[in-house]
Order: C-alpha cells, then sequence, then structure tokens
C-alpha cells in the first residue's frame, strides 16, 4: 500500500512547506546568507522538523540543478552552528549515492547525478576532504561492474553509460581542485583506471556504434582537469597503463612494507634489494 | 622542503548498518542488536519513503572500540532483520564512507 505523491504533497504540514519553499523556491546565488539565516531560526531541537531539514539538505534533486551549489553553500555554514546536520547529510548523500548504484532504475538517473554533483560541490564547499570523493570514484568504475562480457552485470549493463556520466559531472565539479600535492596524484592515477573503464565500454560496441555525445563528454571532462594529457588510445593501450600502475602500486607497498610481500606473489628479483625499511612520506594530507 | 605535521590515521570507526526494515524505529534496532556496542555517535536514519520498495532505514555507530566491530560485523552483516509484519530484510554492515562524527551534541542550542 503505497501513499501516492500527489496524496502526500497535499497533505504537507506548513512548517514543511516553509523549509521546501526556502530551500528549493527562494535559495540562490545572491541569497544564501539571508536563507541561512533563516534556517538557522528553525526549530532544531525538535527531532521531527530536524529530520525533515536533514531530508531537504539532502534531497538536492528537487533543486534546480545550478543551484545546488547554493546548498552546499548554506550547508558549510549551517555546520559551524549544527555540525551534526553535516554529518547526516553527507551521509544520506553517500547512501544515496549507494542506492542509485544498487538500483540502477533510469528514473533514478537525474536524481543520482543530482546527488554527485551536491558531493563534488560538498568538497568545494570543504564539508568533505577529498579522500570521500575519490572513494566514491573508484566505486563508480568498480561497485557491480563486471569485465568479463560473457557475464554482464545489471548494476551497470555493458550499454549503460549512467557511470561515466556521474564520473563526468563529479569531475567537473571539482576535479580542478586536484592540482597539487597527493590529490593531483591521486587523480593522475585515477584517470588511468578510469580511461580503461572507459575503453572496456567502448570496446562492447563495434566501431563507430558508441554514442558520441558520451565520447565527447568523457574526453572534455579528462581535458578539463588535465589540459596537456595524452589520452589512451586504445582498450589494449589503456589495459597496459593499468597493468603498468598497479605494478607500481605494489612495488612501492612492498617496499613500505616488505611483509606485504608474501600476499602479491612473484615480483621482480630487484625489489629485494629495495626492500629497506623507508620513512613513510606521510603526505596524504597535503592539499 | 616544507614540512607538514604528519597526521597519523586513526583506523575506521564509524559503521553503517544498511537495508533495516523501513518501519523500524531507533527501539527496535537497539533492541535487535542489544546490547548496543560501546560508541560516541549513534544516529539512526529513518527511510526516504518516495522509494517505495527501495526504502530502508539505516543506523551508524561509531565504535569506541575499533576491536568490536570484526565481531559487530560477523554477528550481523546479512543478519536477517524482521519487522512487525514478518518481512525479512538481510542487512548490510560495512564501514561508513565519511568517517567523521559531529564534535557538538545534537541538541546544543544556536545563539540566532
Amino acid at each position: 500500500p503505497e501513499v501516492t505523491n500527489d496524496a502526500s504533497r497535499a497533505e504537507r504540514p506548513p512548517m514543511q512547506q516553509y523549509i521546501r519553499h526556502l530551500l528549493y523556491t527562494s535559495l540562490c546565488k545572491t541569497n544564501t546568507e539571508r536563507i541561512l539565516r533563516q534556517i538557522r531560526k528553525l526549530h532544531w531541537e525538535d527531532r521531527e522538523i530536524s529530520l525533515y531539514a536533514v531530508k531537504c539538505l539532502t534531497s538536492v534533486w528537487n533543486a534546480k540543478f545550478y543551484n545546488i551549489r547554493c546548498i552546499a553553500n548554506l550547508l558549510a555554514g549551517l555546520i559551524a552552528h549544527y555540525d551534526w546536520v553535516g554529518t547526516a547529510v553527507v551521509d544520506g548523500t553517500l547512501e544515496d549515492i549507494r542506492f542509485g548504484m544498487e538500483t540502477n532504475e533510469p528514473k533514478f538517473n537525474q536524481r543520482r547525478v543530482a546527488a554527485i554533483k551536491y558531493l563534488g560541490e560538498l568538497y568545494n564547499y570543504r564539508v568533505i576532504e577529498s579522500s570521500v570523493i575519490f572513494k566514491i570514484l573508484y566505486s563508480l568504475i568498480t561497485f557491480g561492474v563486471s569485465w568479463d562480457p560473457g557475464n554482464p552485470s545489471t548494476y551497470d549493463a555493458p550499454d549503460h553509460h549512467m557511470r561515466l556520466r556521474l564520473v563526468c559531472t563529479l569531475l567537473d565539479t571539482c576535479g580542478q581542485f586536484f592540482s597539487s600535492g597527493a590529490s593531483k596524484r591521486r587523480l593522475d592515477c585515477y584517470l588511468t583506471y578510469f580511461q580503461h573503464y572507459f575503453w572496456f565500454k567502448k570496446s562492447v560496441y563495434s566501431e563507430e556504434e558508441f554514442p558520441w555525445q558520451v565520447d565527447h563528454l568523457v574526453q572534455d571532462t579528462i581535458v578539463g582537469v588535465r589540459p596537456k594529457i595524452t589520452m589512451f588510445k586504445s582498450l589494449e593501450e589503456s589495459q597496459n597503463a593499468v597493468t603498468a600502475l598497479n605494478k607500481q602500486i605494489v612495488d612501492k607497498a612492498i617496499q613500505n612494507m616488505p611483509s606485504l610481500k608474501q600476499y602479491f606473489g612473484n615480483t621482480d628479483e630487484e625489489n629485494e634489494e629495495k626492500a629497506l625499511p623507508t620513512i613513510p612520506e606521510g603526505d596524504d594530507h597535503i592539499e | 622542503g616544507k614540512f607538514k605535521k604528519e597526521k597519523v590515521q586513526a583506523p575506521p570507526s564509524k559503521i553503517v548498518i544498511r537495508k533495516l526494515p523501513p518501519t523500524f524505529t531507533e527501539e527496535d534496532f537497539k533492541n535487535a542488536i542489544s546490547p548496543v556496542p560501546e560508541n560516541n555517535y549513534f544516529s539512526f536514519v529513518p527511510p526516504d519513503k518516495v522509494l517505495g520498495t527501495h526504502a530502508f532505514s539505516r543506523a551508524y555507530i561509531n565504535f569506541l572500540n575499533t576491536e568490536e566491530i570484526v565481531s559487530f560485523r560477523d554477528r550481523f552483516d546479512g543478519y536477517v532483520f524482521v519487522d512487525q509484519k514478518g518481512n525479512e530484510y538481510p542487512a548490510l554492515v560495512e564501514y561508513a564512507p565519511f568517517q567523521k562524527i559531529p564534535k557538538s551534541n545534537h541538541n546544543k542550542k544556536d545563539i540566532r
């Protein structure tokens, strides 16, 4: 027995209508401070109101796409007064992104793009750190992904391009800030894996049949975050790059912690010599 | 060269229990997992009803003793929670992708 949207809309109490009005109708670039003051005045100690406000701050697909950044900006301001709201909204947004990957129904596509856009904006407004962004970037090209064309995945069917669109939306939103230090190196690594994922998607199609819009979207996004990049030109080329990168990462891990060697089988003999304990770089947090 | 203060990365301590019965209350959940592990953050989130058959409750717990996480996971990952109508909901236990917990109390008053 499901309540239809229309029925619940008609029954919405005034306080809920007010919160929705503030966030989804009034809020824009020029009045964020004023709307934030209104939002702060809500009775946050009332569980029903605070639950609803958190829900609205999470459900950004109800806002205009362009205004998603304003909600992120507002949330960043709200955290100074209500720290726990930030945690609840970020947790909720990540749950929604995960939910989208698990259900993979076209009717949720717009919601999924909005949620991923929001995540990028939450990074831009310093609500979350880059490590969260990278977790999501990697999950988008791994969660339920099948690399075996004979055994396709329902989470990410061979002819679905939603994951590509989501990665591009996220990188378009905040990727330009991963330009120095550890986050730059992390993005460089990611782009190698991402291009491999992209070429694998493309390889399912015969030549010229892959939608050119998706092709352009991915190329524009990668060039947008790395203008000087030389992109891989085939599945094989990207596969080789991934193999080389994997080896590099394993070698470095073993170098830092020789006891890991047992888990990786036969690596090159020369690593034996390099396997002296080294001082951890500890530069993961320089950003 | 530049020296940065090296942050020691703490092991993850915040877990999420997903796919709980949509009709569950916080009390239902706490009773079902009793005793609730020692924690400094507990949050129960009711479902987004718009999602219909995809609507689930979920809960977050930040463990004080991270050694307890594995046994909690072994016990409740895949554990079938049952709602009042007898519907079965196998839960998922995972590290929360966002490990931060709020510094302040829920009900701290804002000086507006």
